[in-house]
């Protein structure tokens, strides 16, 4: 499995791959993951480092990737020297390690994406010179219809859509932690990830606050998640910064204890999902689910069958929902149940049964193949082995 | 003289180098369509392998003896007709023949229908608890064969997909590079996994 994404840094996609990774180790197949990381940091055994990863400025935002001629050649090494049966990409066409992994591979290939917002000129401009590259996929997963639908703009065909994971029972089984738990008085919201990041749509959840306050006096909205919240809560409303509790970054069994205390979890974001992770974290938890009606998260939620939705970055909206769910002690008991019971089709079991269904249909695929009998002539090499097409004849 | 001399030989270098770049362009996007013919047989070979299986897993299911006479007397209808239609030599000696889906797609949509039709979640529910473990292990074969069966076709024709794009070149048009194989075409169909089977 290939990662573009620094491991050391907490992230969707380096998640995904290391739940799977776990996952399929625990079922007892052999896997081995690069993904670029520090070389002196804390890395399970099962991670090959492909180098450091510089932070870089690639559509839109700031990623930590990885590319240059060293690291290349570490990508071959990894490759010929892990004879793998499959090789899974994640993000194949971030310029990272997958890319180069795709390029290099002559293993059969199976591809994961993430993203639903590669909106990337550089993307398009390179295109045919990626097409080639991009023929060796024999396997494309994309992880919601909002993912899928990216990847048909941008590169045309079908994916077939595989969930991303969740331990459902890791989040069902959390305690609760008195603290964070709310009272029908002081009753508690939860918000999680970076707060500095405006995406994640912290600002409309702290405007939307008076309007809840004024109906129920005692809320507290507890915030977790990397970043720095002073300047956003400077310039929020006084009686809102007075209800806030900033957590900073907290652990997994924190963030799943923090789900299952609270009366509601709020995703308010303003866009750029592919999926909603947290949305099935917190429903695995039994917290009832108030999220932006992103297109990705009314389809996380059953068609918004199992949460609330409002218009996205409307804070009267979600004040409205709100005040509505609080005040609805019943609503919030059947959101919890419906919740728990959807989060179990997210479960890994089922998850990584469906992506070992793709690796299978894509092993029989290329073992169906009748082997390529070309000779090893030298003009043969030339044209069978540009890089980037895999040496078909090699 | 002597400046015409050069112009010769600067153009006669130029035209070699020309030819090699166009004769090495031209094998390259051969071995590439190649590749990619090899990919669509391959996809079309594991596609073809879940569909029997898909169809055997039905007929063992009917025949178990579990299933009410009309239920059983459905599917095996329609399973004996998916089999019997399966592409004789789907690997024959040359790769690219045999490539057609040989019009089964009413055959295996109607297959589809009638799975998703009779195995309803009561029934399903209600073999389950029979406890039956050859009649579990039936059901556990058409849930898992019709996924593939899904993912086979998805990915079948994203492979046809690839092909039909490099086959519309001009280069490849032009030179027939192609050589005879056929064009492969997509495979349409119903593929919806039986509900009560998909969770």
């Amino acid at each position: 499995m290939v990662c573009p994404y620094s491991f050391d840094v907490p992230g969707g996609v380096q998640f995904h791959v290391r739940d799977l990774a776990e996952v399929f180790l625990a079922q007892g197949h052999e896997v081995s993951v690069l993904a670029p990381a520090d070389d002196d940091a804390d890395l399970p055994p099962y991670l090959t480092s492909c180098g450091r990863a510089v932070p870089v400025r690639y559509n839109g935002s700031v990623a930590r990737l990885t590319f240059g001629p060293v690291t290349s050649a570490r990508v071959a090494r990894w490759l010929e020297g892990g004879r793998f049966d499959i090789v899974h990409l994640h993000e194949p066409v971030t310029p990272s390690v997958s890319l180069m992994a795709l390029w290099a591979a002559e293993d059969p290939v199976v591809a994961t994406f993430h993203t639903s917002t590669v909106r990337s000129r550089a993307m398009h401009a390179a295109n045919p010179l990626l097409r080639p590259s991009l023929e060796k996929i024999r396997g494309r997963i994309a992880v919601s219809e909002d993912a899928a639908r990216t990847v048909r703009s941008h590169l045309g065909g079908e994916t077939y859509i595989v969930p991303n994971g969740v331990h459902v029972d890791r989040f069902g089984a959390a305690p609760a932690r008195e603290a964070w738990t709310g009272r029908p008085s002081a009753p508690t919201l939860a918000f999680l990830g970076r707060v500095d990041e405006p995406r994640k749509g912290l600002d409309v959840l702290l405007r939307a606050l008076p309007a809840v306050l004024e109906s129920h006096p005692g809320t507290r909205l507890l915030v977790a998640g990397p970043g720095d919240a002073q300047d956003l809560l400077r310039r929020a409303d006084p009686r809102a910064r007075a209800a806030t509790t900033v957590l900073g970054a907290v652990s997994d069994p924190d963030k799943a204890t923090l789900l299952r205390s609270v009366d509601a979890y709020v995703a308010p974001h303003l866009g750029g999902e592919s999926f909603g992770i947290v949305l099935v974290e917190a429903m695995a938890a039994g917290a009832p689910v108030v999220a932006s009606d992103l297109s990705a998260f009314v389809a996380v939620l059953d068609g918004g069958r199992c949460g609330v939705t409002f218009e996205t970055g409307s804070p009267s909206a979600l004040a409205a929902a709100l005040t509505a769910l609080l005040g609805d002690g019943a609503r919030r008991a059947s959101l919890r149940a419906a919740g728990r019971e959807r989060a179990r089709a997210f479960d890994w079991s089922r998850v990584s049964g469906q992506v070992m269904a793709v690796y299978e249909t894509v092993l029989a695929g290329a073992h169906a193949e009748v082997p390529d009998p070309a000779p090893r002539t030298l003009w043969n090499r030339l044209v069978r082995s540009v890089p980037g097409t895999g040496g078909g004849g090699s | 003289m002597s400046g015409l001399d050069i112009d010769v030989l600067q153009v006669a270098t130029f035209l070699v180098i020309a030819l090699i770049a166009a004769a090495w362009y031209l094998s390259y996007a051969a071995a590439r369509l190649d590749r990619l013919h090899t990919k669509v047989e391959g996809a079309m070979s594991a596609l073809d392998a879940q569909l029997v299986r898909r169809a055997e897993a039905t007929l063992e299911l009917a025949t178990s003896g579990a299933l009410d006479p009309a239920t059983a007397l459905l599917l095996t209808d329609a399973a004996t007709e998916s089999i019997e239609r399966t592409t004789e030599h789907p690997l024959a000696e040359d790769l690219l023949d045999g490539q057609h889906f040989g019009g089964r797609e009413q055959v295996e949509a109607t297959l589809t229908e009638v799975l998703s039709l009779t195995l309803t979640d009561e029934l399903v529910t209600g073999l389950r608890a029979e406890g039956d473990e050859l009649v579990e292990e039936a059901l556990e074969r058409i849930g898992a064969s019709a996924l593939r069966v899904r993912m086979a076709r998805r990915f079948h024709n994203d492979a046809v997909r690839e092909v039909r794009r490099v086959r519309a070149k001009r280069a490849v048009r032009w030179f027939r590079l192609a050589g005879h194989a056929g064009l492969p075409e997509r495979v349409e169909f119903d593929d919806e996994v039986p509900a009560a089977l998909g969770r």
